[in-house]
């Protein structure tokens, strides 16, 4: 008999931290932008917008990731995690790390403060990535996810250290490239080699497994993951010796990748068997149209670079935003409701099925919370990015609202399947 | 879907296995197709059940086989009962039957 999935998942106690902390960290998030959101009037590199995207990149992002990796990297690749024991040491030193240059942006404290920080982070990502490489090493299956799997945590590794060269940079200047486009440099290849290309590859998996899609056309993925890979390679390199043209055609290569993946989703949605989709893929599906509005601005801004520089300010701002809160936080909130129910589902009712009477895996959360939350974080959403593009910072504060709202609800679910007992099903024992 | 013939007993079996549920498509797995055999050894007191799953990755199957397993041994409590999971041939959605297909609002 072939193992099955669930088999070689690791225990709860490894994944459950990181969506508790990445929760907490959104609704942090959600109430500091409220406090400075006249930083988002403002140009982006400013101590407030890069505190709150580092706080929402690695504190959220990046914490939700790496725990629902120790949970899919099993299922995708067929084999157990390398060690759990390195993944909870990453998940403190992430945790400590984040905090730690939140505060140092926030405050502006350049220096020591700023380059410890990074080094915590940067040890955390490369205990990550040990635990990635090698359990990747350990998988007998061939397959394209495990492939975008693989390269984006070699992307990761590469902005890290990125990130930390940067930050001594600002400390002690030494490269003669401006910052400027050293930050774009490190926040393409963080969020399309990193995190974009992770979603492709663990969403082209788990996707269409629940959405009970089968005879999917991998050509798709393979012509994405080898235009996105070389577009961004070649697109790094045009930022930094600021070749003009290169870049644009760099930046068509990648938007044709994500075309690919866009295309490739829309099939597993038109065949699906599961007619009728619930909360978190309805949320999933809403995050994945709004993708389409960034990769509209990133052959705007290829086309004119002088636009993000004079007029566009505002709109390079509602280019990182609908990225990091309108397509990936979106996805992520929903896609919670995916996978974590499943998680706890496991942890409190494997041993005891046909022998107590058990709740549905969609039962732990209240589905009511869920569909609001969707309303109220697409409503928000799209206040904010109307109060970015009109410059209007109360506009923006009410939008914030509407997301510290929509992040109560987010958290009221997820306190609720965490923190979920059996008792009241074991009563009705039959 | 089923790959023979069964036996009264057999299919008695696996009409009873209806009330296994896939807890993401909330359809049982004899409407999903997903039951491949069911075998009644008297003489050894064996049942032997082969099936499949959606995906092989389905984060519930361990949960659908021991479902599976509780269920047949709450009606034949006399009975080992193995289930075995297999892969071949491939589940796919002509295994479905018509009341599934309607319940998965595909008709």
């Amino acid at each position: 008999m072939q193992s099955i999935a669930s088999q070689n998942a690791p225990g709860p106690s490894v994944i459950i931290p990181h969506f508790l902390v990445g929760g907490l960290v959104l609704l942090v998030f959600t109430v500091l932008l409220f406090l400075s959101a006249e930083s988002l009037t403002q140009h982006f590199f400013n101590p407030k917008i890069l505190a709150l995207t580092h706080l929402l990149v690695l504190g959220w992002i990046t914490m939700i990731i790496f725990g629902a990796l120790y949970q899919l990297i099993p299922v995708i690749m067929e084999t157990k995690l390398f060690s759990e024991l390195l993944a909870k040491i990453s998940f403190i030193l992430l945790t400590v790390g984040t905090l730690l240059l939140t505060l140092s942006f926030w405050n502006f404290w350049l220096g020591t403060y700023l380059i410890f920080s990074g080094c915590i982070i940067t040890l955390s990502v490369l205990l990550f990535s040990i635990n990635v490489l090698f359990t990747t090493r350990s998988s007998k299956i061939k397959s394209i996810e495990k492939k975008f799997i693989f390269t984006s945590t070699i992307w990761l590794g590469f902005t890290v250290l990125m990130g930390l060269i940067l930050a001594i940079n600002l400390s002690f200047p030494f490269l003669s490239t401006p910052h400027i486009e050293l930050l774009k440099l490190h926040a393409h290849a963080g969020i399309v080699g990193w995190i974009i290309q992770l979603i492709i590859g663990v969403g082209s998996k788990i996707l269409p497994m629940f959405l009970v899609a089968h005879g999917m056309n991998k050509k798709k993925l393979v012509f994405s993951y080898y235009t996105i890979n070389s577009g961004l390679f070649v697109g790094i390199f045009s930022i930094y010796f600021s070749w003009h043209f290169i870049l644009i055609l760099a930046s068509g290569v990648v938007v044709l990748g994500l075309l690919a993946f866009l295309s490739y989703l829309y099939e597993a949605y038109r065949i699906r068997v599961k007619k009728k989709l619930d909360p978190g893929m309805k949320q999933s599906f809403v995050s994945f149209f709004i993708l389409l509005f960034p990769i509209l601005l990133v052959l705007l801004f290829s086309f004119d670079p002088d636009l993000i520089s004079s007029l566009s300010i505002p709109l390079s701002i509602v280019y990182g935003s609908t990225l990091m809160i309108g397509f990936i936080t979106s996805l992520i909130m929903g896609q919670t409701y995916k996978t974590l129910p499943f998680i706890i589902w496991l942890k409190v009712y494997r041993g005891h099925v046909g022998k107590i009477k058990i709740p549905l895996p969609k039962e732990l959360y209240n589905e009511n919370i869920a569909i609001a939350q969707r309303w109220v974080f697409n409503s928000g959403f799209i206040i904010v990015t109307g109060g970015i593009l009109l410059v209007q910072k109360d506009v923006i504060k009410t939008g914030c609202l509407f997301l510290i709202l929509a992040t109560l609800f987010y958290n009221f679910n997820l306190f609720k399947i965490i923190f979920h007992k059996p008792k009241t099903y074991a009563a009705t024992n039959a | 879907m089923l790959q023979r013939t069964l036996n009264t007993k057999e299919q008695e079996i696996f009409e009873s296995l209806k009330a296994v549920i896939d807890p993401e498509l909330m359809v049982n797995i004899v409407d999903l197709g997903l039951v491949y055999d069911v075998r009644l050894d008297f003489e050894n007191k064996k049942i032997n059940i082969s099936m499949t799953l959606t995906s092989p990755g389905c984060p519930l199957g361990e949960v659908i086989m021991e479902d599976v397993k509780q269920v047949t041994k709450s009606i034949n409590a006399d009975f080992e009962v193995e289930v075995n999971l297999i892969w071949e041939p491939a589940w796919t959605l002509d295994s479905i039957s018509e009341k599934g297909k309607n319940i998965l609002g595909r008709n």
